[in-house]
């Protein structure tokens, strides 16, 4: 894993709101194919982060690169190379599953004739199929879920970010998506925030903890045993 | 400029699917027709300057309603995060709601046509000061649509989206009052920053470039502002 080059870099990220720093002197760098979670209590920095490296908001200092590419001065370079899921679920309810997932493609630039294969495997792997012609706003919590899932994968992205993916969910819809995440693990780098340390053990290869904005400890999760003491010494 | 057709397709089935829309629609048509009947029926004279200057203050009142949610509602819905997290200029993001909105009230304005072929129809108009009159309505729906969208871009909430809008609209309506107040040579610049005064020179005929230049500046600057808000992250 250490051999593959970085696909995302933060380097000596700050962001203000006003005087009070939200992420404060943030460094790290996540390789290809791997899955970084991003552990802290709520406030701890993860969301602001994650809405950096999408090019959401911009640093008041520091750079951040995703696959090379500046996520400030080559922002819609950077943004097609990441598939995005944010802690809120954002979805157009008005629309119907396939037609949303049409829409998301296209937004992110997928040739026409390469859309629909694409539709239908994320579809496959995310087992939408049978809601495909259904309004979003009639799905259930998982569905949802699963359909933001499918939006940040659609265009086969390098990166895939995902905010707090299992908030709400009910056991086998955390299972599903625990499952998903795993197997993206090796063929796109995925960064993963969460505020339970359980999730992220049982998914990431890395895991870093954030507390009050600051990047705390990088530990690799098969190097460190008790991830639960580590976290209560440094927090 | 494949991504503006995306978008811009997007927001025209959310503008022409909502019971705004229709709403608005209804009753702009439904007072108009009104009036022109009403004016007909009394003056017997085959003009349309009294319904231009009607369709003038229902655009002011309406556009504010039309152009509230276009982005409160995606802000209010998190929607916005996925639409500026994708490889999208935002200048694309502003042009295609502007435009979606911009397209029903074009749409309203077409229907309001059938006024004019009635009066084709049955008398003789005089054709310059409805193709003015018509041309004024389009650049007014252009500016006021560019400073509903900036309104909408700066807050979630709706109701404040569109009462700032309407606020915005008076106070360009009655600009020119400011000029009795104003020492020259600022009184100018009131007078010209007025919104009345650049339509009525259309509707009486005259087609002077300077008015079409206020309505193409001031939408211009208004959707330059709205870009410049989302992008201001």
């Amino acid at each position: 894993m250490s051999a593959s080059p970085p696909v995302i870099v933060v380097d000596n990220v700050t962001k203000l709101y006003g005087r009070v720093a939200a992420v404060r002197g943030v460094s790290l760098e996540v390789r290809s194919g791997e899955v970084l979670g991003l552990l802290g209590p709520n406030g701890s920095g993860k969301t602001t982060l994650l809405r950096m490296l999408t090019g959401y908001l911009s640093p008041s200092a520091g750079r951040l690169t995703v696959a090379g590419h500046d996520t400030v001065r080559d922002a819609l370079a950077a943004r097609r190379r990441i598939g995005y899921v944010p802690e809120s679920v954002p979805l157009y309810s008005h629309m119907r599953v396939g037609e949303f997932l049409a829409f998301m493609a296209r937004l992110r630039g997928m040739p026409r004739g390469a859309e629909p294969g694409a539709i239908a495997r994320v579809a496959e792997r995310l087992s939408l199929a049978e809601v495909m012609a259904a309004p979003i706003r009639t799905l259930s919590r998982g569905y949802r879920q699963r359909v933001a899932l499918a939006q940040a994968l659609v265009h086969e992205p390098d990166v895939v970010i995902l905010d707090e993916p299992t908030n709400g969910l009910d056991p086998r819809q955390i299972i599903e998506t625990r499952k998903l995440i795993q197997a993206l693990a090796g063929e796109r780098t995925v960064l993963i925030s969460s505020h339970i340390l359980g999730e992220i053990e049982k998914v990431a290869h890395r895991v870093a903890i954030l507390l009050r904005g600051e990047l705390l400890a990088v530990r690799a999760v098969a190097e460190t045993p008790d991830l639960e003491a580590l976290f209560l010494s440094l927090t | 400029m494949r991504a503006l057709g995306v978008l811009f397709r997007k927001e025209l089935h959310a503008t022409f699917t909502s019971p705004i829309a229709y709403a608005i629609g209804g009753v702009f048509l439904l007072v108009l027709g009104y009036t022109f009947s009403l004016t007909l029926f009394f003056t017997k004279v085959a003009n349309l300057t009294y319904i231009f200057h009607q369709t003038y203050v229902l655009l002011v009142l309406l556009v504010p309603v039309l152009t509230m949610r276009v982005f409160a509602e995606e802000r209010r819905s998190d929607t916005l995060e996925l639409l500026l997290t994708a490889p999208v200029a935002e200048v694309w993001v502003v042009l295609s709601k502007f435009l979606a909105s911009l397209a029903l009230v074009t749409a309203m304005l077409v229907a309001s046509g059938a006024y004019a072929v009635v009066l084709g129809l049955y008398g003789q108009p005089d054709w310059a000061p409805i193709y003015g009159g018509y041309l004024a309505l389009l650049l007014l729906a252009c500016l006021l649509v560019a400073v509903g969208t900036l309104t909408s871009a700066l807050t979630e909430n709706q109701v404040v989206a569109a009462a700032a809008s309407l606020g915005t609209f008076l106070m360009l309506w009655f600009a020119d009052s400011v000029a009795y107040l104003a020492p020259a040579p600022l009184d100018l610049f009131f007078i010209n920053l007025s919104l009345i005064g650049h339509f009525t020179t259309f509707v009486r005929g005259s087609l002077f470039l300077s008015d079409a230049g206020y309505y193409v500046t001031l939408s211009l600057l208004a959707l330059f502002l709205t870009t410049r808000a989302l992008a201001d992250r």
